[in-house]
């Protein structure tokens, strides 16, 4: 078969708005040191479509993830409780045989780790930081990699496009639990 | 003084400078930039983001910026394609002095997707005709079924509950089962292959269908022909159905996060 030029608005938009080259240079035109990417305009055309479910936020530039985090509903936080990072991501969940991967924002607090979700606002999944391990997930053509969170009791599959930062951010923010119980 | 500023489209491989014609966004010039071998694809615009509320005006203006990567890769043969709305801050001096800055890891870019363009390959498949031949071929499910005929009304909801979840277990282990076939003939056709997530967007033509697996390939030319040749092995089966679209600059597979 032979391939054909043909391509839906969504598929434009697609590859327009999520895919092609993207800069985190100083020259590129910006308010108050954020990269400004003509986000409003994405927000609105990614919004026609279920955005999460259609994996538009997966792709969004860091510039634009924090834009839409400042959007959000506040996050209830302990008292003293920073958050640490926050990314958007996913969770798999057990639904019977199937499962499915659950959209939000991944956050590392000072104290735990947790799944954020705008609307309806709720914390969808939380797990201390004492005792918890991250594994990671082999899947050679999977562009995002998959991770596994592990804790005493259980554990748990996440998914995020900056999973080189949340390793990271998990290994300082468990530096941090440790060095508060000294 | 004004301050001055280049929306860019792409970097094309190009030493000349030269007018591409008014193709741009709102009709704008777009030329090339060059610094050595390479170029960036421009038109000059105000140092602020096209923005706007109007919905049909954007897609317009993304259904433009489009069109001056098509045109550029027609020209130049494979580009970077950028994303929509990147504005560079500077005056053709400034953005060639980011060019010289950036050259060598933009050559190699240019080079990574020389003779290669960028193809998506969506396999969707007919639900209901995989949910039957898993049936049929499971004697186990088959007796239930027969069993649930000849039960009473509240037995046999409890066993076609039971049935339907079962069934639907298998049929996505089938499905899996069929996307890890076709995934490694495909991509021993390609240079690079990203799977993408399920959407919710489906062609018409494939209303009542499922999609099985989603890829963006890069391809070399002369791959192109082969990649079709098993795309209409996996499309002539009975319930498949292929959509193989493209040539597309590579949007997929260009990574510029840490210029300078």
């Amino acid at each position: 078969m032979k391939p054909e030029r043909e391509s839906s608005l969504v598929e434009v938009l697609d590859r327009l708005l999520d895919k092609g080259a993207i800069l985190n240079a100083d020259i590129i035109i910006s308010v108050a040191g954020v990269p400004l990417i003509g986000l409003s305009l994405r927000a609105m055309l990614a919004s026609m479509e279920t955005m999460l479910e259609y994996g538009v936020m997966e792709a969004w530039d860091k510039s634009s993830r924090e834009w839409y985090a400042r959007q959000e509903t506040k996050l209830p936080l302990d008292d003293r409780e920073e958050i640490l990072f926050k990314a958007f991501g996913y969770l798999w969940r057990d639904e019977g045989i199937i499962g499915a991967w659950v959209p939000g924002v991944w956050n590392i607090t000072s104290r735990r780790v947790l799944l954020w979700q705008r609307s309806p606002a709720k914390v969808a999944f939380e797990i201390p930081l004492q005792n918890l391990y991250l594994q990671e997930i082999n899947a050679s053509l999977q562009e995002k990699q998959e991770l596994e969170l592990i804790f005493p009791d259980g554990s748990a599959k996440i998914r995020l496009s900056e999973s080189e930062e949340f390793k990271e951010a998990l290994a300082r923010a468990t530096r941090v639990m440790v060095a508060v119980e000294v | 003084m004004v301050e001055e500023a280049r929306y860019i489209y792409s970097i094309a491989r190009t030493g000349k400078r030269e007018h591409l014609g008014e193709i741009g966004i709102e009709k704008k010039a777009v030329y090339t930039l060059p610094h050595k071998d390479i170029a960036a694809v421009v038109h000059s615009c105000e140092p602020k983001p096209y923005d706007t509320k109007n919905r049909t005006q954007a897609e317009e203006w993304v259904f433009e910026h489009s069109y001056v990567i098509d045109q550029a890769t027609k020209r130049f043969g494979s580009i970077l394609p950028f994303s929509f709305d990147v504005i560079l801050r500077g005056d053709d001096s400034q953005i060639e002095a980011w060019l010289c800055r950036n050259y060598e890891h933009l050559h190699e870019e240019l080079k990574g997707v020389e003779g290669k363009a960028e193809y998506t390959i969506q396999i969707y498949y007919n639900y209901a005709n995989l949910q039957s031949k898993v049936l049929d071929g499971n004697p186990e499910l088959k007796d239930l079924q027969n069993q649930i005929e000849k039960e009473s009304k509240g037995k046999a909801y409890l066993l076609s509950k039971k049935l339907d979840q079962r069934l639907k277990g298998l049929v996505s282990a089938e499905e899996a089962r069929l996307a890890n076939k076709y995934l490694p003939r495909i991509h021993r056709q390609v240079d690079k292959l990203i799977i993408d997530g399920k959407r919710s967007w489906i062609p018409e033509d494939c209303r009542d269908m499922k999609l099985l697996a989603s890829y963006s390939c890069l391809v070399r030319e002369d791959k192109v022909e082969r990649l079709g040749v098993i795309l209409d092995e996996i499309n002539s089966q009975e319930g498949f159905r292929v959509r193989f679209t493209g040539p597309w600059a590579p949007f997929s597979f260009v990574k510029l996060g840490d210029l300078a």
